[in-house]
């Protein structure tokens, strides 16, 4: 039987109620009161352990909580973890949003919670958890359990899971791909849903346009002349035998090169520097590499004190059919060294 | 303009002494079928095989799909391609259908080109798997581009033209039961009934970024990337005036087959006279620097304006940069009160967690979504071959690789494969056969 661990606030761990809200995490054998439902329900494991803590004790002391409930199941196996449902309580969402994430990340097991659609908790940790749309009040307990627990059935039974809409989660902007059940084309939905647009009446688009995440914009350079400035590029100029062998399309790779003592970048044709990118017509790059990674203007720059001076590496990937995750993943990856070696600045070349 | 398709549906294809076209089946008479593909010297060495859905066959490297068509009476199907440029979209065109002309690199494959299963879980991912593919597999001397992962592929993509235009003869004097018939009245010439219902315009934008000419889609023989937004009939679209390129990764790609059956320009002709009144599509494209994608949406909004358009569905071939010209169109139509529904796939990355489209605007409040580029396919060991399955892995296809730390090569040593969809031959179908759709997980 496999095992898993269910996380309750201090009032339904019936420890106490608001007075009891600063209570420290404890863990106990078993379940606790509603875990009962859950327990029944739950036939493809049984809930081993039950971890309690107080709202105001996670709001208030988040790190200390957390590490004290990885501590106590350090030495436990279990291969689902739970919290709440939490309703509408703001608190105890966060809670569960909070502890459940910890837990994911330390013990990379499925992590599920149950959220009316008011709480705050839905929006901060929709992303990192199944949070069930759950009722407001503790009236829908055992409904709300019993989703929690039939989700957990599937996901431990290996089950094909449907839709976030079909299982009853909040959507984790996760999308794929599917065949429709009724095979309705394409062009019969955009009839559909322009005749629906045309009347003024309601219509549910395939591709809710996201929030969009945008970067600070950081500070500008106070003393340019002074200032050390790398390139990086998107546009896959790479040494002719491509080294770090980072893919034409849809890169998971990148490379740094070095460019010291060059005043320019040599091209393909002297066995030097070349493109790799498919997304664009590489004549010209692989002519002369530094209309895509232009150290020839900048030495230039350095010459003339513009500039501070360029930085030993220039940095590069494809940008083609790049996903924003991989492409967020490598820049993060690649900050980290421009920081380590006091770069001021950055001059990012695409195609 | 008056466009009536005789339709003659292929049962089976098989090869014979006598080119006919008898009962549903299709004979071909092979020597005189290669003669026609050899009338291009650059064509070095050239075979056609059958492929029928069922088979356990799997076809790559696949640069084109076409209906063979046959314009009765007047010129060139494929104007300024097979013949001289000639209006299309009005007349008597006869078509074969059911089946349909593959160009298969014999051994070379590019970014562009795709793959078919014709069997399977995989034959599910294309259309092309449901119709029996006569596939001109050859090779060329064009030495020029051998190697090059971007390859126009001129002298097979014109020599399947050639082919489709060939065998749809076949039935060029024969009278089907089945006839389509595609007929628009003028604008300005329209009774008060269809003027009063909400005009609808069809906003096309086919691939056209190569600067350099000969890998975009062609109108009458043009290429798209030289071109600025402009009106035409859907007929002429149904009608071979624009076939398809050699660059935009494939499952995104509108082969000459997608354009010659296009569903949703089929089904604004349904709906005209009843709830639409269909005014025409607008040909744009989709182009790499800002400016050009800004006069592209500019004049499609002009367009759309003049015309009195209430109403657009706009349509992208392509994902990542293009999705700029899509965007920038979409809210330039919203902007001038035209209300639009958008068609197109999206590239969340294999976990599916990524941005869906490059560039993202509120405007752009209903879309129909037809794909994933970037799911990984797994699929079994065919038997049969048709092309050079090594291709996939080793000449820079969008959806293959040569080598990966944790999935190794695309191509294993059993003959099965791991893909991105971004190889499926026109899988995304986003011109209205997807019956795929993006959801959340």
């Amino acid at each position: 039987m496999k095992k898993g661990i269910l996380y309750l606030n201090q009032f339904f761990g019936q420890i106490g109620g608001e007075d009891k809200a600063d209570f420290a995490p404890i863990i106990k054998d078993g379940v606790v009161g509603a875990g009962m439902i859950l327990n029944s329900i739950l036939d493809t494991a049984e809930i081993s352990h039950t971890i309690i803590c107080g709202d105001n004790f996670m709001g208030s002391n988040e790190d200390e909580a957390v590490d004290k409930i990885l501590k106590y199941l350090e030495d436990k196996e279990f291969d689902i973890f739970f919290a709440g449902p939490a309703f509408q309580a703001g608190r105890y969402g966060n809670a569960c949003g909070v502890i459940c994430k910890a837990i994911k990340e330390k013990f990379d097991v499925p992590v599920i919670s149950s959220m009316h659609i008011e709480n705050p908790g839905v929006e901060m940790f929709k992303k990192d958890v199944y949070i069930f749309q759950g009722g407001d009040s503790a009236a829908k307990m055992k409904n709300d359990m019993t989703e929690m627990a039939e989700f957990g059935n599937k996901l431990l039974k290996g089950e094909v899971l449907k839709t976030a809409e079909e299982e009853g989660y909040y959507v984790r902007g996760i999308r794929r791909e599917i065949y429709r059940a009724d095979s309705k084309p394409a062009n019969v939905r955009a009839i559909e849903m322009l005749l629906k647009k045309i009347n003024g009446e309601d219509f549910v688009s395939e591709l809710p346009i996201p929030e969009l995440r945008r970067v600070e914009i950081a500070a500008p350079i106070k003393n340019l002349s002074e200032a050390k400035i790398a390139i990086v590029t998107t546009g896959g100029i790479v040494p002719v035998d491509n080294p770090d062998r980072i893919q034409s399309a849809s890169a998971t790779r990148w490379g740094r090169y070095s460019i010291v003592g060059m005043d320019r970048l040599a091209n393909r044709e002297s066995e030097a520097f070349k493109t790799i990118h498919a997304g664009y017509d590489p004549a010209a790059a692989d002519a002369d590499p530094n209309v895509c990674v232009p150290l020839d203007a900048l030495r230039q720059y350095e010459k003339d004190g513009k500039i501070g001076s360029i930085h030993e590496y220039f940095y590069t990937t494809v940008g083609t059919g790049t996903t924003e995750a991989e492409a967020a993943r490598m820049s993060k990856e690649m900050v980290e060294l421009l920081i380590e070696d006091k770069v001021d600045g950055v001059i990012l070349t695409s195609t | 303009m008056k466009l009536e398709i005789n339709n003659f549906p292929v049962s089976e294809v098989i090869f014979g002494e006598k080119f006919s076209y008898e009962n549903g089946i299709l004979t071909i008479n092979k020597e005189e079928a290669l003669k026609v593909v050899l009338e291009d010297e650059h064509i070095t060495d050239a075979d056609i095989v059958i492929a029928k859905p069922g088979d356990s066959t799997r076809i790559v490297p696949v640069k084109e799909a076409i209906e063979p068509r046959f314009r009765v009476n007047n010129g060139a199907t494929f104007p300024g391609v097979t013949g001289k440029i000639e209006r299309v979209g009005n007349g008597k065109t006869v078509a074969l259908k059911n089946c349909s002309v593959l160009a298969v690199g014999k051994h070379w494959g590019s970014f562009g080109d795709g793959l078919i299963d014709m069997s399977g879980e995989g034959a599910k991912a294309t259309l092309f798997g449901d119709l029996i593919n006569i596939c001109l597999v050859a090779d060329t001397d064009e030495e020029f581009e051998r190697h090059e992962q971007q390859k126009k592929n001129k002298a097979l993509r014109w020599a399947a033209h050639r082919l489709a235009e060939y065998l749809g003869s076949v039935v060029k004097d024969l009278e089907s039961v089945d006839k389509e018939v595609f007929e628009l009245e003028p604008i300005s010439k329209r009774n008060k009934k269809l003027n009063d219902l909400p005009g609808v315009v069809y906003v096309m934008q086919p691939q056209s970024q190569m600067e350099e000419l000969g890998y975009n889609d062609l109108v009458y023989g043009w290429d798209t990337n030289r071109m600025l937004p402009t009106l035409m009939h859907p007929n002429e679209i149904l009608d071979g005036s624009i076939i398809s390129g050699s660059f935009m990764p494939c499952s995104s790609k509108w082969s000459t087959y997608d354009f010659q059956n296009c569903p949703t320009i089929k089904s604004l002709y349904g709906e005209h006279g009843k709830t639409i009144n269909f005014l025409g599509v607008i040909m744009s494209n989709l182009n790499v620097a800002l400016e050009q994608k800004e006069r592209a949406a500019m004049g499609v909004q002009q367009i759309a304006t003049t015309l009195g358009a209430d109403a657009a569905i706009l349509a992208e071939e392509g994902y990542g940069n293009p999705d700029a010209d899509f965007i920038a169109c979409f809210a330039a139509l919203e902007e001038a009160g035209v209300k639009t529904i958008g068609m197109t796939n999206e590239c969340t990355g294999r976990d599916g967690q990524s941005q869906p489209l490059v560039a993202l605007d509120q405007k752009a409040d209903a879309i129909v979504s037809c794909g994933n580029v970037s799911k990984l396919i797994e699929l079994p060991p065919m038997e049969t071959v048709i092309g050079e399955l090594e291709s996939l892995a080793r000449d820079g296809l969008s959806g293959g690789w040569a080598h990966d730390e944790i999935l190794g090569s695309s191509v294993k040593e059993d003959g099965s494969i791991i893909m991105e969809n971004n190889s499926m031959f026109c899988g995304d179908r986003v011109l209205g056969w997807s019956t795929k759709q993006m959801k959340e997980f």
